[in-house]
């Protein structure tokens, strides 16, 4: 790095720092940045705390049931409300528009209920006060009115040609400009970046992940710094660069990120809920019933089942028949299950991946994939928990069935068999296994702010040959 | 008139000015067009399910509508469909119901177990905000006001000509000025709203509520552009100090406000009430039939007597059970509906003060789609549901067999007649807001003028 460099750079610091505007506005920024973290943080403690209170008391009233048929705790049924992860707070992602707590029974799969975006006033669809809206959405705003002057204001005073006179080449000109700009880019984000690198001190959250948290924030900063000092570079009036930014701006951060969705959910159509249970319905009765005792597939289940426990009568068998045609049953639906779950989660998978193409276009989309890849918050932590849950949800209802297999008499077993409630607690509970983002959700991203990096540097080149080219 | 076509020309000549005009209506043309097929698709997806709907119940009636048929096995098997259409208004303000469920169905069982069913919603899409009408006038349209407002009286000063227009003879310069800036703007958004509102012929005096909203919104951004241009001596000044007012009204308060309100108000209510019913109906199985029964006949004493039956098992005791249930979450039920409206409230008091929170309201309550006729629809849900049951207890009760002529019986959803409105207060609010800053901004004009020319 060379003086004139460093000393242009400067210059853009000092300018700022008179620019009493410009400074408030600044200050005001990163006060939002910890204001939004401070608030948020404690949101997401608040949430969590009330999330694991009704967990433990869900799970103590499953305890506490009395003396009773399995079955019925079968459809009494448990439930799973989803953890926050720690770095929810700097983005809470669709937690807002995703249920978080799941009703989970025998051979039923229910939905995640009660979105918060459904039983908010419209001020949820204004955003949500978070590190990560203030960064995506306001960070650059700042940005583009610290810069959108810095070249087009020497050219307007006549200060561009004596500087070039002066020796000062275009390149040299241009490279300090963005790197007082990229400077103050880095600045902006700092108390986010030390917020970070305090996570990771605190072992809150794994480093790798704070550090790609920090380097996607600063390549999204520096973007923006950089595309504010190109386009006041390419332009004759600073007036003129200014709506272009803003324009830019609207474009790829308000616009785009809502008009993609409409034109994805044309294209691929989700089905409704009714649509996809009445088509489980269907499937489901096509496999068999297992009351009918004609029914071919279970009349062949049955055959094996005599032929496992060397029996030829059901009466005979040293556990009882019912239980073990609940849980063939509850194998079969949760196959069917399974499938639908996946049918859908293609069509969403269509969807995004459909508006994520454009991340090339409008790097917002990229960094804030990025962002909730990474803070655990995103569409796929959530299909996740949804996996989980739904693993889980087979492991108990198959293990109240077994109860019922083995601890029912298959012969004289009463009018109301039921049996010890003690054995409720042998049951398993949910454990939420933390989401680890798989990397096809990172470096794609990392490397579109990259790219995008790298095509403004090399665009740079020429517009600097530009600038020098202005004293002749 | 020929000065005012000087003027017209005088706009159209800059570049800026006339993007600007050009791209605000055809983003509110694309809006709009976004906004038809939004609503579109939900009409298919009614019609989807209804199509799916009819041909499960045929099933069931197939199945269970036997000449001895047992009503039990009907009333369990029997799901109902309820829909909610969006409303003539819905493309241009699609508020909630992208998040909202358009079509549930329903049984005879509890109802508080199902009427919180969530739809599909591909949440990553979801998140971002809808694209339709509203957001443009709410968001966008303000900008344009900004670009061609901004530089109204610095650019004359800049130019050197401001002491000369000052001193010209005649009044209504600037008068003539704004208001034609004012009518370009307001035309350039409404005038696709209005052709749509036209072509799918809605109902007048909601479709002039939908377009007055902007036209007032759109009148409080010139008072308020016009208060910034006024006071400053720079053009850049002014759309940096413009822009800054437009962050802080459309994107930083009402978010910092949510925050608030969300604090201030939980509706973690849902989840309590969810547990409830749960564990009560849950219970009922433990207790003896008749504890049941007694609560059940206290508020349905026209089945007493009939309450008996031999045996471990019946369906009137599984429906009275699950009826039970759903009354004694009633004061949870009241609790969280409470809690979802205070929200609301909170939000329209926000209003009073802050004009696009104000139109945004106005506008989803004239399109007849925020959380008000969420809850609406739900109303209707649960009146449906009452019909439901009222329809069955009678087979039930009387042990009369359930034959699949009685499939035919069976109640249909009638969909609610929408809660379209013009609601006066936020109505009134943010005309006097308007006016106030318009006002400040007139006297403003008038003190820079005679400082200009003195």
């Amino acid at each position: 790095m060379n003086g004139p460099v460093i000393r242009i750079a400067a210059e853009e610091w000092r300018s700022l720092a008179r620019n009493r505007a410009g400074l408030i506005a600044t200050l005001l920024l990163v006060a939002l940045i910890v204001v939004s973290a401070v608030v948020s943080f404690e949101r997401r403690a608040g949430i969590e705390a009330e999330r694991a209170r009704y967990q433990a008391s869900a799970d103590t009233g499953f305890d506490n049931q009395p003396a009773r048929h399995p079955h019925r705790m079968v459809h009494y049924g448990q439930f799973v409300f989803r953890p926050l992860s720690p770095l929810a707070f700097v983005d809470f992602g669709v937690d807002s528009f995703t249920g978080n707590t799941i009703f989970l029974e025998g051979h039923r799969q229910n939905s995640a209920n009660f979105a918060e975006a459904r039983q908010s006033s419209l001020l949820l669809r204004f955003g949500q006060l978070t590190p990560a809206f203030v960064l995506q959405t306001l960070a650059p705003l700042l940005l583009i009115f610290l810069a959108f002057t810095s070249v087009a204001r020497e050219r307007e005073a006549g200060t561009l040609r004596l500087m070039l006179a002066q020796g000062v080449s275009g390149s040299q000109l241009l490279a300090g400009k963005l790197l007082g700009h990229g400077g103050i880019a880095l600045a902006i984000g700092t108390p986010a970046f030390l917020l970070f690198a305090w996570l990771a001190a605190r072992a809150v959250a794994p480093t790798d992940a704070v550090a790609l948290l920090g380097i996607g924030y600063a390549a999204w900063l520096l973007l923006w710094a950089m595309l504010a000092v190109l386009i006041s570079a390419l332009v004759t009036r600073s007036r003129d660069a200014l709506v272009a930014l803003v324009a830019i701006w609207m474009v790829g951060v308000i616009l785009l990120p809502r008009v993609l969705p409409e034109v994805a959910a044309t294209r691929t159509v989700l089905p409704s809920k009714i649509e996809t249970d009445i088509a489980l319905h269907r499937d489901l009765k096509q496999i068999g019933d297992a009351h009918n005792p004609d029914d071919p597939y279970f009349a062949h289940f049955k055959a094996r089942a005599l032929a496992r426990y060397g029996v030829s009568r059901v009466e005979d068998m040293p556990v009882q028949y019912a239980g073990l045609v609940g849980m063939e049953g509850e194998r079969l639906t949760t196959g069917l299950y399974a499938r639908s779950a996946k049918a859908m989660a293609a069509r969403e998978a269509e969807q995004n991946g459909f508006v994520r193409a454009f991340g090339t276009i409008s790097p917002l989309i990229a960094v804030r994939q990025l962002s909730m890849a990474l803070t655990g918050t995103g569409l796929a932590a959530h299909q996740d928990f949804l996996n989980q849950s739904e693993a889980f949800r087979y492991r108990f209802v198959q293990a109240l069935n077994w109860m019922q297999a083995e601890k029912i008499p298959s012969v004289n077993a009463g009018e109301d068999p039921r049996v010890s409630a003690d054995n409720w607690k042998t049951i398993p509970r949910f454990r939420y296994r933390p989401f680890v983002p798989p990397s096809a959700l990172i470096w794609p991203n990392l490397l579109v702010l990259g790219g995008w990096l790298a095509g403004l540097l090399l665009l740079s080149l020429p517009i600097a040959r530009r600038l020098g080219r202005a004293a002749r | 008139m020929s000065l005012l076509h000087a003027e017209l020309r005088l706009i159209l000549r800059s570049r800026l000015a006339a993007a600007s005009l050009a791209l605000l209506m055809a983003l509110s043309a694309l809006s709009v067009v976004s906004g038809l097929s939004a609503v579109s698709r939900q009409e298919a997806t009614i019609a989807r399910a209804t199509a799916e709907q009819a041909r499960d119940l045929a099933a069931v009636a197939k199945a269970y509508g036997k000449p001895d048929g047992e009503a039990g096995y009907a009333a369990y098997y029997s799901f109902l469909l309820t829909h909610d259409r969006p409303s003539p208004l819905a493309f241009l303000a699609l508020g909630q119901r992208d998040v909202q469920p358009t079509v549930l169905r329903v049984r005879a069982l509890s109802l508080q177990q199902q009427l919180y069913e969530s739809e599909t919603l591909n949440a990553e899409q979801a998140l971002p905000g809808v694209f339709d009408f509203a957001f443009v006038a709410i968001y966008l349209a303000p900008l344009v006001v900004i670009a061609l407002t901004h530089d109204l009286v610095t650019s004359e000063r800049e130019a050197g000509r401001l002491r000369l227009l000052l001193s010209m003879p005649g009044t209504g310069l600037w008068r003539r000025r704004i208001g034609l800036r004012y009518l370009l703007v307001a035309l350039s958004l409404l005038i696709p709203a209005g052709v749509a509102l036209v072509a799918t012929s809605a109902p007048a005096h909601l479709g002039l509520g939908i377009l007055t909203v902007p036209a007032v919104y759109l009148a409080f951004w010139f008072g308020l552009s016009l208060l910034v241009a006024s006071r400053v001596r720079a053009s850049a000044t002014a759309a940096a100090a413009s822009v800054g007012y437009w962050i802080a009204l459309t994107l930083l308060i009402p978010t910092l406000a949510n925050a608030a309100i969300t604090r201030a108000v939980p509706v973690s209510k849902g989840i309590d009430l969810t547990l409830a019913q749960r564990e009560i109906v849950h219970h009922g199985w433990d207790i003896p039939k008749a504890a049941t029964f007694d609560r059940f006949l206290a508020t349905h004493p026209e089945w007493r007597g009939h309450e008996t039956f031999e045996g471990r098992f019946h369906w009137k005791w599984l429906f009275a059970m699950h009826q039970v249930g759903d009354e004694a979450v009633a004061p949870q039920v009241a609790a969280y509906r409470a809690s979802l409206l205070s929200r609301e409230r909170w939000t329209a008091r926000l209003g009073w003060l802050l004009p696009n929170v104000a139109a945004q309201g106005i506008l989803h309550r004239l399109a007849d789609t925020n959380l008000v006729a969420q809850l609406d629809y739900q109303d209707s849900i649960g009146a449906f549901h009452k019909e439901l049951r009222a329809f069955f207890y009678p087979y039930l009760f009387f042990d009369r067999p359930f034959t699949r002529a009685d499939f035919d019986w069976l109640p249909s959803y009638s969909a609610r007649t929408g809660t379209a409105s013009w609601p006066a207060i936020p109505m009134l609010m943010l005309l006097v807001v308007t006016g106030l800053i318009l006002a400040a901004g007139a006297a403003q004009m008038r003190r820079t003028g005679r400082d200009a020319s003195r």
